[in-house]
């Protein structure tokens, strides 16, 4: 315990930062003076007379040093704790999705202490889909960068970390699991495993090569680089239609290559294709990829077959875009006691509870997953129940 | 050390977003080209990266040499500001 040190932290209610630091400060049992700024404009004045008027908060005042909005370890340092201490927590959540956002909202609110790791965007798979049109509460669709913004917002407001970082694997340490990471190693009670998906590579000739140069697998982050160019989309369902759709904006025509003799996508957005995209989008069911070619620079054409005429197909592109599927994040895995699938998923008993006792997943990383960011955001609340059962020492015997 | 840094975006970019953060969290100046607004900069962009993606994130260090950092890669882009 620490009990020598002086330290003031000025802030707001609204703040994250600020949130972050006090739940630091408090875990560890350090008296401090605590000023909100924007309810305390005297305190503002303060604040801003010890930064040379540089509004910026959390800022903390610690036996007379300044900070402004430190990181952890900085933070940690100043306190003179040991920096060891601060990786250990009540629950890690690895992957910053729907599911684990979800989750966090849930155990936050119930105060148990919660850390989401995420090493590339949170809000997930979700967060790079152009729009949302079948997740409940909002009538007219709604933006997955807007979803994932709201969704995160909505799990610091109650207190969750997320850092940015990878977790390599997951050790059974009794009481602790063991996380190693990009940052050192993290030990927590519990785990949530919520690493979802991400679409599924073809394996074609020229995939590989022609990588990001004409080949890709996120229209919302490459699309721009293709106006007024020709594209081919490859998948049928709901990503491919939708994603094709959002291409249209840059575009000047899409050919869409489906393997299968119809769609598996949605009726309504097969239904809006027809209606409002037709005279820029061609469909070409019975048709497969076979290989991608590039001039060596970027990519001229797609070689495909039509199954019904067993003849070859090509179709002259500029590049590539590839929906064929998802395939779970779980490659971490392969060298913790966790069990998976044949495919590679994650396998759950009805609890939510993986082979790791204390260890638990949710959303599309879960054998049996439906693959939908409403059933993820529901396994993320369920999982939050469960880990907080678990926390109390409720014990339920293992019914598969 | 870091003498600037500049980084290619598009509006739709949610990986963008997320260097945004980063660096604005490691306390990190850095100039935004949006290429939604700046289209006659794509070439820049893919000339710079050798890619047809974003976020690509040029950081320039006080010798005047450039790293170039395509995509979310903390990996290579927390090694490259320090």
């Amino acid at each position: 315990m620490q009990d020598k040190l002086e330290v003031v932290v000025y802030g707001a209610d609204w703040c994250p930062d600020c949130l972050r630091v006090k739940n630091i400060l408090e875990k560890h049992k350090i008296d401090y003076r605590y000023h909100d700024v924007d309810k305390d404009k005297k305190m503002e004045k303060e604040m801003l007379a010890l930064t040379d008027n540089h509004y910026t908060i959390p800022t903390l005042k610690i036996d007379g040093q300044i900070m402004q909005d430190p990181d952890n370890s900085v933070l940690l340092s100043a306190l003179k704790l040991p920096s060891d201490l601060l990786s250990t927590h009540e629950v890690i959540m690895i992957g910053g999705g729907p599911a684990s956002l979800a989750a966090a909202i849930y155990t936050t609110r119930e105060d148990i202490e919660t850390v989401i790791f995420e090493r590339g965007v949170v809000g997930g798979l979700a967060a790079v889909t152009d729009k949302i049109d079948n997740y409940p509460g909002f009538p007219d669709g709604i933006e997955g960068l807007t979803l994932a913004d709201n969704l995160q917002q909505q799990a610091q407001r109650f207190g969750a970390v997320i850092e940015l970082g990878e977790v390599n694997k997951i050790n059974d340490e009794g009481k602790y699991k063991r996380l190693e990471t990009s940052s050192g190693d993290y030990y927590a009670k519990a785990v949530l495993i919520a690493t979802g998906s991400d679409y599924k590579k073809i394996g074609v000739p020229g995939e590989k090569e022609y990588y990001a140069k004409g080949v890709h697998y996120c229209a919302t982050c490459d699309g721009a680089f293709y106006r007024d160019k020709r594209l081919v989309v490859v998948g049928g369902g709901n990503s491919a239609v939708q994603e094709a759709i959002f291409l249209t904006r840059f575009a000047s025509h899409i050919d869409i290559l489906v393997r299968g003799e119809s769609f598996r996508a949605s009726e309504v957005l097969q239904k809006e294709l027809e209606s409002k995209f037709k005279n820029k989008i061609s469909v070409h069911f019975n048709t497969t990829t076979d290989e991608i070619v590039g001039d060596g620079d970027q990519v001229v054409k797609v070689v495909g077959t039509d199954k019904v005429a067993n003849a070859k197909v090509e179709f002259p592109t500029d590049g590539v875009f590839v929906f064929v599927g998802l395939s779970p994040n779980s490659q971490f895995l392969k060298e913790s006691a966790i069990k998976l699938d044949e495919l590679g998923f994650v396998i759950t008993n009805n609890r939510l509870e993986t082979s790791m006792k204390g260890v638990f997943a949710a959303g599309d990383i879960r054998s049996g997953a439906t693959m939908q960011i409403a059933s993820a955001s529901g396994e993320g609340a369920t999982a939050a129940l469960m880990i907080r059962e678990y926390l109390e020492g409720k014990h339920h015997p293992v019914q598969n | 050390m870091v003498k600037n840094i500049t980084i290619f975006t598009t509006d739709s970019c949610a990986y963008c977003g997320m260097i945004k953060k980063y660096l604005r969290s490691k306390g990190h100046i850095y100039d935004e080209v949006n290429l939604d607004s700046n289209p006659e900069r794509h070439a820049e962009a893919q000339q710079l990266s050798g890619a047809r993606t974003v976020p690509v994130t040029v950081v320039t260090k006080h010798d005047d040499s450039r790293e170039i950092i395509v995509g979310f890669n903390l990996a290579k882009l927390a090694p490259a500001l320090s």
